[in-house]
């Protein structure tokens, strides 16, 4: 049982992730920073908590915040290039902050040990769930509140005029700005808000697994964060939930019994689910042709 | 199927597939034990290995009549294997996974940065009440980065001390070759593993063997170009050059330093990680005669049946992968030692046993000879200097029967993993 | 005073042994390049498919035993064959608009292709043919390593015959009406799966040469050079200019010289920081790259 709620923190701390990088694909931005917002997030709460004997409470907001300072500061420039050149000027900054951490020394002594960042050695000892008698459960209600007054804000502010504006921005700049939405604060914000959440998710991962470094916060995880959304189909905050649980519950955990077979399919799933994804499916030859290997006939139009 | 039914599949599907994977069966007198490891990415060899060892030791004690439990019965062991991709996460999860079923202990993982988490997540001090930290004991065969079992109570290892390795291996080239003033370092520098052993190990034990250390060289995992760093190497011009890298970077130096010519006067140290196939594979010509300490070589007929075994089981033996079979050969006698009665009830108090029986363990058998363990649940091994010959690995030198060597003057040439 | 031009020695051989490993880079570059500027998409698995072919030429050097040219071509061939697939898998069945999906597509065929190399080779290096290993050129102080220069020359004959199919050929007049107008071009009775699959082939080839001369250049192949290939790859596109190829030569060669230029004042663990930094510079200051055009 400890597996399954352990596992739910992993969801939750994912759904951040994957949760920062949908609120800035509504605006048209494809980021991979959030994999640097995560490792600041991490980082920081890791030194509040181990180091300065803090609350994980203002751990968390502290690393959160100073995530979401790098992203304002960062949503600026950004916003001068788009689409694949913005994809690359983000996977830059990414690699910028894990190589910062990559050269990061920072130790403090705790009862005799030094406790710190000490580089390409990494960060031990941010234990301070156990340390405090925090059972598993606890943790991953912890986790879960965090996740749904995140994801519930997402959702409600998805659903209100704020979302219309945000996703008008995202469907087409041109149009949004004739009709008088200021595209920089639109974009800005989004930036912020996602170096925000990017920030908490990494300050929950630091304090999961105890023990991070800088090969933690590379390329693969800035994939993955942009991947959720994606994969989950941008409509709403849920779908992103479900990719997270598809991703790391069913390929990763789900699929342990298939041996080496796992490994390989997990790519091969991901795109597998980029060809036969809804826009495909609405494709009506492919439809038709599902329908007859099936034995379907029934004349519908409800997919797609 | 619009986004609701496809978001409704995946969620189907995860659950389906979790379900699947923890219908545990708890039939009595089997004795469940873990290993885990990389099976993924550049470091999938280290799984392999290790799965092919432990497979090999849990069945030869089971074709050998098994294990004595507590209350007289026989045991037998069940492994499963668990592939950790190297990941932090996955090895969390594994270890939940484990802690929650009735395994009685892990051996396990090969990937330092897996270890450093899972240890972490362990309960620091035993009998902590405050701490709730998992009560599952570990028993580390590959993760080699020093110092790592001292986050947990519940955490041990059966690794080399790379730490005494070198602090002989230097001394030793110091009296072989009294002329040999100076070392000259090359270090992988983002990989903790390699970091460590060269800053902490490596330096500080050359320093105290008389070395000077004239200078160091750093490159990054997955480097590809190394005249710059080769190049002031060359200019050092040290007796000894010592490299703390694992095998890919190692053969890119390496063939750098043949096309720059570089050739240390005295000897070539490398990282113990690097006696391994992978070496051979990549560059038995330019490895030709570096020196690596190493914790496993067949020496003797046992550790040669190890080999052989391992080789039937389709892995490699080499100093990573056979300290599971010592892993499994401990775990056997603190079975008994312990009366651990491997019961569906008895589970956490067979783990508290197995984890006691450890901790009070002063030396255990080994390969290679008796294995010192230390306070803080870490081994002390036999090694030997093995060093690359002609495609194979061959024992140059063995510390413990140095006064036989010494009379009779001659070398032990052993050849051991040849080149596939 | 010695002292000053011994350091000025170095540097200038740094300089230029990073120049010449910058043609390795270059030529992944082009790749990137060559497809972007048709598709105006990235294809994230190039460097991947590149040396998952490299990796099938391992056949013919292992089983084979075969010279080293034979090896070569059968690592562009496989390359070839496995830039049609990423193309199928990837681009061809997923909606032109829908770019996100084809970015996660390639990323699923990168981990893919990965993974089929790492459990074919349990992830161990693998040699590779060699070419003169041994021999250096030497111009009074300064060394440079021959196959380093021998792949600078076959980056510029890349780059000559690309050019040449591009401006010449019937299917370059195809590939550059897809790539600057697809409406048009399907008016014009041109097929434009075609072209893109053409273009695919194509730019396999190239990584099949980029592949191959990386694995030679350092001696082996190991999963460990997917990421730098992928990265450095993606690093020069963008400063050559998204689809320049001369842009792209250019850029390789600088990225190659100014690495080992900070490696030299800034040591391993600030190199890549400072890459990083001069790409971001030219995002700011000059977002179509050295040679690129405008509207890319």
């Amino acid at each position: 049982m400890d597996f399954y709620i352990g596992l739910l923190q992993i969801f939750g701390i994912h759904t951040l992730l994957g949760l920062s990088a949908y609120l800035l694909i509504l605006t048209g931005q494809v980021s991979m920073a959030q994999a640097g917002f995560f490792a600041i997030g991490a980082y920081m709460a890791g030194i509040c908590t181990a180091m300065w004997g803090w609350h994980i409470v203002p751990a968390l907001a502290l690393g959160g915040l100073l995530s979401g300072v790098l992203a304002l500061l960062i949503g600026f420039p950004a916003l001068r290039v788009k689409g694949m050149m913005l994809v690359i000027a983000t996977l830059a900054f990414s690699e910028v902050v894990r190589l910062f951490f990559f050269n990061f020394n920072y130790t403090v002594l705790r009862d005799g040990i030094p406790i710190g960042p000490i580089g390409a050695e990494g960060f031990r000892r941010i234990r301070y769930f156990p340390e405090n008698g925090w059972t598993t459960i606890e943790v991953s209600l912890f986790m879960g509140l965090i996740v749904l007054l995140v994801g519930g804000a997402l959702w409600w502010a998805d659903r209100s005029r704020l979302g219309a504006v945000v996703r008008a921005v995202g469907e087409d700049e041109l149009a949004a700005q004739s009709v008088g939405i200021n595209l920089t604060t639109i974009k800005v914000a989004a930036m912020t808000l996602g170096g925000v959440i990017a920030g908490i998710g990494g300050g929950l991962y630091a304090h999961m697994t105890t023990h991070v470094e800088h090969l933690n916060f590379g390329i693969l995880l800035a994939t993955f964060a942009i991947a959720y959304p994606i994969l989950g189909g941008m409509g709403s905050v849920f779908g992103t939930l479900a990719a997270v649980v598809f991703v790391q519950g069913f390929l990763v955990e789900g699929l342990r019994f298939l041996g080496d077979w796992r490994n390989l399919l997990f790519g091969l799933l991901i795109m597998l689910a980029m060809n036969v994804r809804i826009k495909q499916l609405g494709d009506v030859r492919l439809r038709n042709l599902l329908r007859g290997l099936f034995g379907l006939r029934r004349r519908s139009h409800a997919g797609a | 199927m619009n986004r609701k039914t496809w978001i409704a599949v995946m969620a189907v599907a995860s659950m389906l597939a979790l379900g699947l994977a923890d219908a545990a069966t708890a039939a009595e007198r089997i004795i469940k034990i873990a290993g885990f490891g990389a099976k993924s990415g550049v470091v999938r060899s280290f799984g392999v290995n290790a799965e092919a060892v432990l497979r090999a030791a849990t069945d030869d004690i089971n074709n050998s009549g098994g294990v004595r439990l507590g209350d007289g019965s026989i045991g037998k062991f069940q492994v499963d294997f668990f592939d950790t991709r190297c990941n932090a996460e996955e090895g969390i999860s594994i270890v939940r996974r484990l802690a929650s079923a009735d395994y009685l202990i892990a051996v396990g993982p090969t990937c330092s940065n897996v270890a450093e988490p899972v240890f972490g997540i362990l309960q620091a001090k035993v009998g902590d009440s405050s701490d709730t930290g998992l009560q599952f004991p570990i028993f580390t065969d590959g993760a080699i980065k020093g110092g790592l079992a001292k986050i947990s109570e519940w955490s041990f290892r059966n690794v080399p001390s790379e730490d005494a390795m070198y602090k002989a291996l230097f001394v030793w080239l110091a009296e072989k070759h009294p002329d040999a003033k100076t070392v000259f370092g090359g270090v992988e520098e983002d990989f903790a593993h390699s970091r460590f052993t060269w800053y902490s190990v490596m330096k500080e034990r050359s320093v105290q063997a008389k070395f000077e250390v004239v200078g160091e060289a750093k490159w990054l995992l997955n480097d590809t170009n190394f005249t710059t760093q080769v190049r002031e190497m060359k200019k050092a011009n040290a007796d000894i050059v010592s490299i703390s890298s694992h095998p890919f970077t190692t053969c890119g130096v390496l063939k750098e330093m043949a096309r720059q010519r570089v050739k240390p006067r005295v000897a070539l140290v490398g990282l113990t990680s690097s006696s391994s196939m992978e070496t051979l594979n990549g560059c038995a010509a330019q490895a030709e005669g570096i020196i690596i300490p190493t914790s496993f070589a067949p020496t003797n007929a046992k550790a040669q049946r190890v080999a052989e075994l391992t080789a039937k089981y389709g892995g490699s033996a080499d100093l990573h992968s056979t300290a599971a079979w010592e892993n499994v050969e401990i775990i056997r006698d603190v079975i008994v030692a312990e009366k651990v009665m491997a019961k569906p009830e008895t589970v956490q108090q067979d783990r508290r046993r197995m984890r006691d029986g450890l901790a009070k363990l002063k030396s255990t058998a080994g390969l290679m000879g008796t294995i010192a363990r230390t306070e803080d649940r870490e081994a002390v091994k036999p090694f030997v200097y093995a060093t690359a010959k002609e495609g194979a690995w061959v024992v140059l030198y063995d510390p413990a029967k140095a006064s036989a060597l010494r009379t009779t003057g001659e070398t032990p040439a052993l050849a051991f993993l040849p080149q596939r | 005073m010695a002292d000053f031009w011994l350091e000025v020695a170095d540097i200038t051989q740094s300089a230029m042994d990073g120049l010449l490993y910058g043609s390795t880079y270059a030529l992944i570059g082009i790749g990137f390049t060559l497809i972007f500027g048709v598709m105006r998409k990235v294809n994230i698995a190039f460097g991947a498919a590149s040396l998952a072919g490299t990796y099938a030429s391992l056949v013919a050097f292992q089983v084979l035993h075969a010279p080293a040219i034979v090896v070569f071509a059968v690592s562009v061939i496989a390359s070839g064959v496995l830039g049609y697939v990423v193309y199928l898998t990837c681009f061809r069945f997923i909606a032109a608009s829908n770019e996100l999906g084809s970015l996660l597509a390639t990323i699923g065929m990168l981990l893919f292709l990965d993974e089929v190399t790492v459990v074919s080779t349990q992830g161990m290096p693998m040699p590779y043919p060699v070419l003169f290993s041994d021999t250096m050129l030497f111009f009074g102080p300064f060394s440079l390593r021959s196959d380093l220069l021998l792949v600078f020359v076959a980056s510029v004959v890349c780059t000559g015959i690309l050019l040449a199919v591009i401006y010449r050929t019937r299917l370059g007049l195809a590939t550059r009406v897809v790539s600057q107008q697809p409406v048009a071009a399907l008016l014009c009775g041109i097929s434009v799966p075609r072209t893109n699959a053409t273009t695919f082939v194509l730019s396999g080839f190239l990584g099949g040469v980029a592949g191959s001369f990386i694995a030679s250049s350092v001696g082996l192949l190991s999963p460990l050079l997917l990421i730098p290939v992928t990265l450095k790859g993606l690093v020069v596109t963008v400063i050559g200019g998204l689809g320049s190829i001369p842009g792209a030569i250019v850029a390789g060669l600088l990225v190659g010289l100014l690495e080992n230029v900070f490696l030299y004042f800034r040591g391993v663990t600030e190199r890549d920081i400072y890459v990083m930094l001069l790409l971001f510079i030219f995002l700011a200051v000059r977002p179509r790259g050295l040679l690129g055009r405008l509207h890319a």
